[in-house]
């Protein structure tokens, strides 16, 4: 019991930590040292991206102390890191990712913890094999971390629902993709917003209000990436109308087949 | 140089330098280093196109980023055109002041992307896996196994593909795609199961009832997270230097101690040891002694011509030949390596 109550309390600082990392440039107006602030703004927010990502890896790797569970994971890693491969082979416009479904079906099936760090790593192992270690690496991992984590509250909401195994189920995991397509290019955005911005009242108006500056992030956001969130988030919806149900049904199974513990026998 | 704690060093001190300045001069003859230390490696790694692409991506970078702070930003003294005032947020003076901040803002941006992709040919897969630290081992350890069973993977859905080829699939639609992705992922879960019997039969289990991690470790990390956070929050607020700095070198301390004293629990064999070499260490030194001086300097605010801005009126770039000597920190390792 205290151990869960110290892990919620761990996801709910990192929570509030990252999202007031990212929207500083809203909530904190008036900042004096502004052209510092727009300067340090995405190498700082990456180190404290960073020390969130070594608190919720510390607090869900306490899963992973199981054989099973371990390589279970790493396998499914595995194949959504190839499935990032599988971006140009598949038919689709710039934007579109097939990894997002397996993130989302991972958490909805396995739970929070499992969610978050088949999201989180699968960006970390395919940034490592696609060369992508960079700034941007821990924002998406974080982001990522958090479609799967999150799609653990639509299982209980559809369990509540009584829609499991339905239609509606594989209706709400594919509105859960598309909300999730168009939020994730909007946080991978802000980390790197007022920098891009520049100098102290331009696009980025440091002492203005959180509306005003909401107004600018949105029409930067409507400029710059819509196009690209709106196919990956009709991507997701097209993916997990076909591939979700079949794969529920494999993820079923194979639950199944791993709900075996080793005992150890004693010597008499 | 191929320690890979020294190219940690390197990328630290690169970072620092490039983000510090705003000056076109410093920023141009930063990149020109980074590209020739990039091509050199590329060369060794047998890259042949790295310059290119990477030339490409920052070309591509100065066009998008002189576009968006043109047309978002109107303030400036020398216009070029102007579009109608009545156009949301693009109406208005097109300048070239905000064209060349644009620029400014594309260099720094490809400068940051150039010295991460540096890391990416400098550093074997196996090289930024051991940087994970001991006291994630179970984290370390899925990564290992992803990055393992990622090329059987990746051939085993060549060959699914080709196979339904074969059979007329034409691969085209995303409905086409579930015969390929169904049998993958049922033949790799097939391996995972192997994989765990392996594993356990080697000595990797715990009971599933078993809790064998302290809270202290999470209960640090959420500390130091919650310093760095602050230091930051205060510096933006002129609060002074000293009490971020502060914040800052406790927070290292505890999460040094916390990963050192928790991965020292952890009982993994390694295989593969990092090698220091006289010219590692060497690098190392140097790369310290590069962050400590320039923070020194930053600090006394003894290089004033590091910020740069070209508001209201296109200034002329100071150069001050002391800063010079930092530039040439991302060319370290090319000039180490000029003897072997």
């Amino acid at each position: 019991m205290k151990k869960q109550l110290l892990g919620a309390l761990a996801d709910l600082i990192v929570l509030v930590i990252g999202v007031l990392s990212l929207l500083s440039p809203f909530i904190f107006p008036g900042l004096r040292s502004a052209e510092t602030f727009s300067n340090t703004f995405p190498l700082m927010v990456s180190l404290i991206i960073i020390l969130c990502l070594l608190i919720l890896f510390y607090e869900t790797q306490e899963t992973l102390l199981d054989s099973k569970i371990i390589a279970f994971l790493g396998v499914l890693i595995a194949i959504n890191a190839a499935l990032r491969f599988l971006e140009t082979a598949i038919p689709g416009p710039a934007g579109f990712s097939p990894t997002f479904f397996l993130i989302i079906l991972t958490g909805y099936f396995f739970g929070s913890r499992i969610g978050f760090l088949m999201g989180a790593m699968t960006m970390f192992v395919s940034g490592l094999i696609t060369g992508g270690v960079g700034p941007w690496l821990p924002g998406q991992m974080i982001t990522a971390g958090w479609v799967g984590q999150s799609a653990a509250i639509l299982k209980v909401f559809n369990k509540k629902a009584q829609w499991q195994g339905k239609a509606p189920e594989i209706i709400t995991l594919a509105a859960f993709g598309a909300v999730w397509g168009l939020v994730y290019g909007m946080i991978m955005n802000l980390w790197f917003w007022p920098f891009l911005a520049g100098a102290p009242g331009q696009i980025w108006l440091h002492s203005a209000y959180i509306g005003i500056n909401f107004q600018r992030y949105l029409a930067y956001y409507l400029a710059t990436s819509l196009v690209w969130d709106i196919t990956r988030a009709i991507g997701n919806i097209l993916i997990t109308s076909v591939m979700a149900k079949p794969v529920i049904k494999i993820l079923k199974r194979f639950t199944t087949r791993f709900s075996f513990d080793y005992r150890e026998q004693h010597q008499s | 140089m191929k320690n890979t704690y020294s190219w940690v060093l390197w990328l630290a001190s690169s970072l620092l330098i490039i983000l510090s300045t705003r000056n076109p001069f410093y920023l141009l003859i930063l990149l020109i280093n980074l590209f020739i230390t990039g091509q050199q490696l590329a060369k060794r790694e047998n890259h042949p196109l790295w310059a290119l692409h990477n030339f490409r991506f920052l070309l591509t970078m100065l066009i998008l980023s002189a576009l968006i702070n043109t047309l978002f930003t109107h303030t400036g003294r020398s216009v070029i055109f102007s579009l109608p005032e009545n156009w949301l947020l693009i109406g208005g003076n097109i300048t070239y002041e905000s064209l060349v901040f644009g620029l400014i803002n594309g260099f720094v941006i490809g400068g940051i992307y150039i010295a991460f992709n540096i890391i990416n040919l400098a550093l074997s897969i196996k090289q930024l896996t051991h940087l994970i630290p001991k006291a994630f081992r179970p984290i370390g350890m899925t990564a290992t196994i992803a990055l393992t069973f990622f090329p059987s993977i990746q051939q085993r859905a060549r060959e699914i593909k080709e196979a339904q080829m074969i059979r007329g699939n034409p691969m085209k639609r995303i409905s086409d795609w579930v015969p390929l992705f169904i049998p993958l992922l049922v033949t790799s879960l097939e391996n995972a199961i192997l994989l765990s019997a392996s594993m356990t039969s080697r000595g990797f289990y715990r009971q599933q009832s078993e809790s064998t991690m302290s809270d202290l470790p999470l209960i640090s990390l959420i500390l130091s997270a919650f310093m760095v956070f602050s230091g930051w929050i205060l510096r933006m607020y002129d609060y002074p230097k000293l009490i971020s700095i502060l914040l800052y070198i406790a927070a290292a301390t505890i999460i040094f101690l916390t990963l050192f004293l928790t991965g020292r629990r952890s009982q993994a064999t390694q295989y593969h040891q990092e090698i220091w070499q006289k010219k590692d260490i060497l690098a190392s030194v140097l790369f310290i002694a590069a962050v400590l001086i320039w923070n020194l300097v930053k600090y006394y605010n003894l290089i004033p011509s590091l910020s740069y801005s070209p508001y209201p009126e296109l200034p002329f770039p100071d150069i001050q030949p002391a800063y010079i000597f930092f530039l040439f920190v991302p060319l370290l390792p090319v000039l180490l390596q000029s003897d072997d």
